[in-house]
């Protein structure tokens, strides 16, 4: 690849690429992500897409959190039961939702700990109305932050609610 | 505190880069391209039925470990390496380390890596960072991925350590005990070219290699029926130019990485039919760009039908048509050398 060819500017996502340059030497330059630069929108859409859809079917009590976590994490059965050290049997029952209802506590906590949430978010979607009009990249922009700390008591954690001061 | 000395550079590729920079910390002057190349790491595999991943894959370097592995193999270079079951001793043994002025590589699921962009984040047991210091409750990290040093809560970074699932970290470490004087480039060049020649055209799987090429060409077309609806197909066909340009390949699916070790090689060696080489492999990664750029579009635009997947399987064929003839040819160059 020639060295004019491979700059794209997209200061946000960096990355190194070899190129012939113009002195005909094989060599790295930094440059930017096509990719992300060109189709970052169209991801989002994707991803708030499915989001969407997943928590529809969670409120029709169609589908349980532990199926929704797994798409959104892109797990599957095998790889969530050994990110949990659940077997992979009942990883599958937690996914349907009428032994969903007899999932331990314990087993709930190494899911919670497996999609990097605390356990309270298995049982509650925060969304806040605002936010959404903005793209969820766009950090900056969202008028409300949520923050969620955890505690001490892996059980418990503290939801904060703050305007963006950034 | 942090190791002062210690010199943060972006690379191409993690392993790689991280194996460069902890050389170069160490007195010893090697490009990330020879390291790509002694390690033999250039590689292609279509994984479609490895249980642990929720839709088919291709793989275009070897195992992740195996670069150090092999340049340990072919140097005199010694590595200190050692696994956890204790995140508690891991963690405590990883300050020691940082204490006495011992930059650490450490092996991490890149999804606990908060300080790149939540878009690039996917949980991949297969990253590899350097610890460099630690202030306070966060450690100070060199990822050739990331323009500067990083800082990651030390409760992210014992989760990324230990995290569960396909080829799990479990707190793998590795730093460098000792690097000799000198490399005799001469006698390994060609050694781990023959090795990435047999990768490629050897007696391997029909996943593997140049048949791998050709299997992912083919499979291809099957990805609709595997696929929830038009924007998950979209997702994973937008993936190739992800595979083959932005999770850390230098582009064209690694294969201008090699082309750079190949220019390398037949500098040191005077060999002027192996720099030939490295200009016909960096054609190829073009062609690799090419299918990049046109799996990203036609994703965008979701023109998915049969016949913009067979026009991309096509491409790929006429990948795995020109790296055949390409390797070939290497053989012939190499075995006069």
């Amino acid at each position: 690849m020639k060295e004019k060819d491979a700059y794209i500017d997209y200061e946000p996502q960096q990355l190194i690429m070899y190129v012939e340059k113009e002195d005909g030497t094989f060599g790295p330059i930094q440059t930017g992500s096509y990719i992300s630069k060109n189709y970052l929108d169209d991801f989002w859409a994707k991803m708030m897409s499915l989001r969407n859809s997943l928590l529809e079917k969670l409120k029709k009590n169609e589908i349980t959190p532990v199926y929704f976590y797994k798409l959104i994490h892109d797990f599957n059965d095998v790889e969530l039961s050994r990110r949990t050290g659940i077997p992979t049997y009942r990883v599958k029952k937690h996914q349907k939702v009428k032994s969903f209802r007899k999932a331990k506590l314990a087993d709930l906590h190494k899911y919670a700990y497996a999609f990097d949430i605390p356990v309270s978010n298995l049982f509650q979607a925060i969304v806040v109305e605002d936010n959404e009009k903005k793209a969820e990249s766009d950090e900056l922009k969202q008028p409300i932050i949520v923050k969620q700390t955890r505690t001490d008591n892996p059980f418990v954690v503290i939801t904060k609610i703050e305007s963006n001061k950034k | 505190m942090i190791i002062e000395s210690f010199k943060h550079n972006m690379a191409a590729h993690c392993e790689s880069g991280t194996l460069n920079a902890l050389l170069n910390y160490k007195g010893l002057e090697i490009t990330e391209p020879m390291i790509f190349g002694l390690g033999s790491a250039l590689y292609f595999g279509y994984l479609s039925r490895t249980p642990n991943l929720s839709f088919p894959m291709f793989i275009l370097r070897t195992k992740p470990g195996k670069i150090r592995k092999k340049i340990e193999k072919r140097t005199d270079i010694k590595f200190n390496t050692k696994q956890f079951k204790s995140q508690d001793e891991a963690e405590q043994e990883l300050d020691s380390l940082i204490a006495k002025n011992i930059p650490v590589a450490c092996k991490v699921d890149f999804y606990y890596m908060d300080y790149v962009p939540q878009w690039e984040r996917v949980h991949a047991n297969i990253h590899f960072i350097t610890v460099v210091g630690k202030e306070g409750d966060e450690y100070i990290v060199s990822d050739s991925y990331y323009p500067k040093l990083a800082r990651i809560h030390k409760d992210n970074l014992r989760k990324a350590r230990f995290a569960g699932g396909y080829l799990a970290p479990k707190g793998f470490r590795y730093y460098i005990e000792s690097v000799p004087e000198a490399i005799d480039y001469k006698k390994l060049i060609p050694i781990a070219i023959k090795n990435t020649i047999n990768n490629m055209i050897g007696v391997q799987p029909p996943f593997i290699g140049v048949r791998g090429i050709r299997t992912f060409a083919k499979k291809l077309q099957g990805w609709p029926k595997l696929t929830r609806d038009i924007d998950h197909l979209s997702h994973e066909v937008m993936k190739i130019n992800v595979f083959l340009e932005d999770q850390g390949t230098g582009g064209g699916g690694f294969r201008f990485l090699y082309a750079t070790f190949l220019r390398q090689a037949s500098e040191i060696l005077e060999n002027k039919q192996l720099d030939d080489m490295a200009k016909k492999m960096m054609e190829i990664g073009d062609g690799w760009r090419n299918i990049s750029y046109f799996a990203a579009k036609i994703g965008k635009n979701r023109e998915l039908g049969p016949e913009k997947l067979q026009e991309l399987g096509s491409m790929i064929n006429e990948r795995a048509d020109s790296e055949e003839a390409f390797y070939k040819d290497l053989r012939t160059v190499v075995s006069n050398i």
